[in-house]
């Protein structure tokens, strides 16, 4: 009696427990409203939806090694992690996923993001700081004659190029993203879409009759008309191929308005970087009355040994400060060799955009560049859509199995779909108290441990008639019934535990969601037709002692 | 008490030729389909690629659709206004390696220009060929791995003559998997590879459930021929394999029918793989460690060993004429 007591607290308790682990949650939700963080009270049942059923982002970040090998990924990656993650607590998504998979992915989920594009820019917005030194060989200029003829030829095999006329504001965005995207991809991409979209016929035809020179060494004017062709001639792979060796293009990321004219700024610059923002240690916007704002900056005791020396070797060279391959504001000369200390001046642009600057600068400067490896897009109505048929599913596989075990074993079939329901709701406490997430496929799993479920009972119960037909008392063939399933119900309750195991230390992603809600179950399912029907048997055994027939 | 199959007396293993025959083929069908043409068709979390599926708010004409992305593979996803476009060439992948979204974006401005905002794109995917690759080797891991462990633990729990045949049938149940999912043309992504592990586990416990049932019978009657305690052990747990099966049928097929699109592969593989495991764990699990035995008898059980020969002799012989179970006794007799 004693013993059936402590079964049914022990019962009763875990019952509470799973209760109180589901129990809608009262959250508080740091959201960006209009630009301004809110925060937000909600209810919510604790338990985490994947981005498959609640739709949203998903992306996988790796180190972009294009422009040159990173020498300690691990660590470049850990402090990206960080960097990632301020970002995404800035852009105010609630519960974000940031975090590093293996040693050299990030991945970032963003639940419910209805503008991918915009997320996006906030994750991959590198600001990557690179000290360059402007070319000084009029390298650009000797090879024009072979680039032209290489862009005239092309400029005949395409279709056309970007009309310089329609929308300025928009075709500029679109081209910056081509050029610091530096590969042949983006090309064949921009050809295409060109061949589909109406064009205007190429009218300077080369290269050469696009460029100014500028006032420094290794300086371009080009007018802000003609910036589109000069995007699309210098993407062309061919001209790529046909480019000075040991030396890059970069833009200008402003304007310059010279008689009346506006002009875009372009720089060749030595590839090799003197010095990166790895090695910055402090930064503060100010306004200074000569350069309008700036951003001061600090280096590191190792990085400013490294640039005094850099910097020693280029007096007299002027030196671009390249941030996110965009040169800012117009390279300064080196008038002695520079230090710790250090300012990029920001022009005319407001002190907002100077403390921006500053804060990635200080925590938020990726120390490598990160590319995009993996993108997921799941819209909400997608993921509203799977947990409807998901439910559906779950429902109708609950009343099938309920008809069954009812109608074939009666009496105990009730009892075991009573420790059906109790094994539903042990599985979804345990996965809310461990955090886990409900994926769709996690969702079938579910489902399916359903119907699997109830095998541990269907063992008992046939064992039970067994001893029943053996002659024995009601209350010995269920004592027998049980010990004699045991063993069985533990091994395969154990296997299937191990295969989860492994599925987990080697899946990603939605099968780790499913291997954990496969432990869960089998978990759960091993106590609820164990423990709980056992229980259930004891406790009619004791109302109604004496009893002669089972109904099984 | 309402009873199906009880006290059944069917010889089951005499039937393992017809059995063999029977598996051996459709997996042989599998494979030389692998041979001839191609491998399975993976998802583009394992090729690499890009995905978008698009909702049309009025069904589109699939072959101006098919004109309209080029060189994309387009399916029909459930009704007729929903659709997958998937793109897997070497291309794309070159394309994709400096930024993964630029194929769906750019698919997306081929669709826009030609239907305007006449569809929504409910999902895209664009993975990587690295990640793939990844993914590929983790599910190839996994699947060792979970076999090496159901192996040891056997062989731990009961012998390792139960653990080998256990894990010999599970991997006839991978092998006729694949070939299923090759003749069906089922696409391989990671939720079908998960259902395949599934399958592993749930193989495996019907073997188990068998293979208990067969250490219980020879501690009880040890002059008993290990091929009439197979027998009879299967017919004693027949009732629970037809009842766990028509449970787990029951959800398996719920999600079939009602849980869309995404899980059918899953369910699909899920309700093939459940036959499959009921008869390997008869068919194949079985005769296996008959074989087992007679090549490696045990040392402290020289009669048995001789018995055990004598009767797959037997089985062998006799394989086609009816022969009743011997030792099959009423359970009440005990």
């Amino acid at each position: 009696m004693t013993n059936l007591k402590y079964r049914l607290l022990l019962i009763v308790g875990l019952v509470a427990a799973s209760v109180f682990a589901l129990w809608p949650r009262t959250v508080i939700e740091r959201v960006k409203r209009d630009g301004v963080f809110a925060y937000d009270t909600l209810h919510r049942v604790p338990l985490k939806k994947g981005l498959d059923l609640v739709g949203g982002m998903y992306l996988a970040l790796e180190i972009d090694e294009s422009r040159g090998a990173v020498a300690n990924k691990a660590d470049a990656l850990d402090r990206a992690l960080k960097v990632v993650r301020t970002r995404i607590d800035e852009f105010g998504v609630s519960e974000p996923v940031v975090q590093k998979v293996g040693d050299d992915r990030i991945i970032v989920e963003l639940p419910g993001i209805d503008d991918p594009e915009r997320a996006e820019q906030v994750v991959q917005k590198s600001a990557f700081l690179q000290f360059m030194i402007t070319d000084e060989t009029n390298a650009l200029e000797r090879a024009l004659p072979r680039l032209d003829q290489i862009a005239k030829d092309a400029g005949g095999a395409a279709t056309g190029v970007p009309s310089a006329t329609t929308d300025s504001g928009s075709k500029q965005s679109g081209l910056e993203k081509l050029f610091t995207k530096d590969t042949g991809a983006r090309t064949a991409d921009s050809a295409k879409t060109d061949s589909a979209a109406p064009v205007i016929p190429p009218t300077g035809g080369t290269i050469s009759g696009l460029l100014q020179r500028g006032d420094m060494p290794g300086e371009y004017y080009i007018s802000q008309a003609n910036v589109p062709r000069a995007e699309y001639y210098f993407s062309l792979p061919q001209v790529k191929a046909a480019f000075p060796p040991g030396k890059t293009l970069k833009w200008g990321a402003d304007t310059l308005s010279l008689g009346g004219q506006i002009y875009r700024t372009i720089y060749v610059l030595d590839s090799r970087e003197i010095l990166n923002g790895e090695w910055i240690f402090d930064a503060k916007p100010n306004n200074s009355p000569i350069d309008g704002t700036v951003v001061e900056f600090q280096l590191t005791n190792e990085g400013g040994r490294r640039f005094r020396a850099e910097t020693a070797k280029h007096i007299q060279d002027y030196m671009a400060i390249v941030l996110d391959d965009r040169v800012m504001g117009r390279p300064p000369v080196i008038q002695s060799a520079i230090g710790t200390r250090g300012q990029i001046t920001l022009g005319r642009r407001d002190l907002q955009q100077a403390q921006d600057l500053a804060l990635v600068l200080r925590a938020g400067a990726l120390p490598v560049p990160l590319k995009i490896a993996e993108v997921r897009n799941i819209g909400a109505s997608l993921g509203e859509d799977s947990i409807r048929r998901g439910t559906t599913a779950m429902v109708i596989a609950v009343a099938a199995v309920i008809v069954i075990m009812i109608g074939y074993y009666r009496f105990s079939g009730a009892l075991a779909v009573g420790a059906l329901v109790l094994f539903v709701l042990f599985t979804l406490a345990i996965l809310a108290s461990f955090g886990a997430t409900l994926t769709l496929p996690g969702l079938a799993g579910l489902v399916l441990s359903v119907g699997m479920a109830v095998d541990a009972n269907v063992l008992i119960f046939e064992r039970i008639r067994e001893e029943l037909d053996r002659g024995k008392t009601v209350r010995t063939s269920i004592e027998e019934g049980f010990h004699h399933a045991l063993t069985a119900i533990v091994d395969t309750s154990l296997t299937t535990i191990l295969t989860a195991a492994v599925l987990y230390q080697y899946g990603s992603g939605p099968v780790r969601g499913f291997a954990v809600t496969l432990i869960a179950g089998i978990s759960a399912s091993l106590f609820a037709a164990v423990f709980v029907t056992r229980t259930f048997y004891l406790l009619w055994l004791t109302r109604s002692s004496g009893a002669q027939t089972l109904s099984i | 008490m309402y009873r199906i199959l009880h006290d059944t007396k069917f010889d089951f293993i005499k039937w393992w030729r017809h059995a063999a025959a029977l598996t051996a083929a459709f997996i042989l069908i599998g494979l030389s389909s692998f041979l001839f043409k191609g491998g399975v068709n993976y998802s583009i979390e394992f090729t690499g690629g890009t995905l978008v599926q698009l909702r049309f708010a009025q069904p589109p004409d699939p072959s101006e659709l098919r004109a309209t992305v080029g060189e994309a593979e387009i399916t029909q996803f459930g009704n007729d206004t929903e659709y997958t476009l998937r793109l897997q060439g070497s291309e794309t992948i070159a394309q994709q390696a400096s930024a993964a979204e630029g194929v769906a974006k750019e698919v997306e401005a081929k669709l826009r220009a030609k239907y305007g905002d006449g569809f929504t794109i409910v999902r895209t995917e664009a993975v990587g060929p690295k990640v793939g690759a990844e993914l590929a080797r983790g599910a190839v891991i996994a699947m060792l791995l979970a076999s090496l462990v159901t192996l040891i633990y056997l062989a731990f729990r009961f012998e390792w003559r139960f653990g080998l045949a256990a894990v010999i049938s599970t991997a006839h149940d991978v092998l006729i998997t694949l070939a299923f999912i090759k003749l069906f043309h089922i696409e391989v992504s990671l939720t079908v590879v998960a259902a395949i592990l599934t399958l592993l586990g749930y193989s495996g416990n019907d073997t188990i459930i068998i293979f208990d049932r067969v250490r219980e019978n020879l501690k009880k009657a040890r002059k008993e021929p290990l091929y009439d305690t197979l027998n009879r052990s299967i017919n004693e747990t027949l009732p629970r394999s037809v009842l766990t099966h028509v449970t787990t049928l029951a959800a398996t097929i719920a999600l079939l029918i009602f849980a869309g699109e995404v899980l059918r592969p899953f369910s699909l593989v899920m309700t093939f793989g459940i036959f499959v495991a009921t008869f390997s764990s008869i068919y194949v699990a079985s005769p296996v460690l008959l074989y087992i035995e007679r090549k490696f008898p045990r040392k402290d059980l020289q009669g048995r060993g001789s018995h055990v020969s004598a009767s797959q002799a037997r089985a062998e012989s006799e394989a086609d004429s009816p022969r009743p179970i011997r030792g099959a006794k009423t359970p009440a007799g005990r």
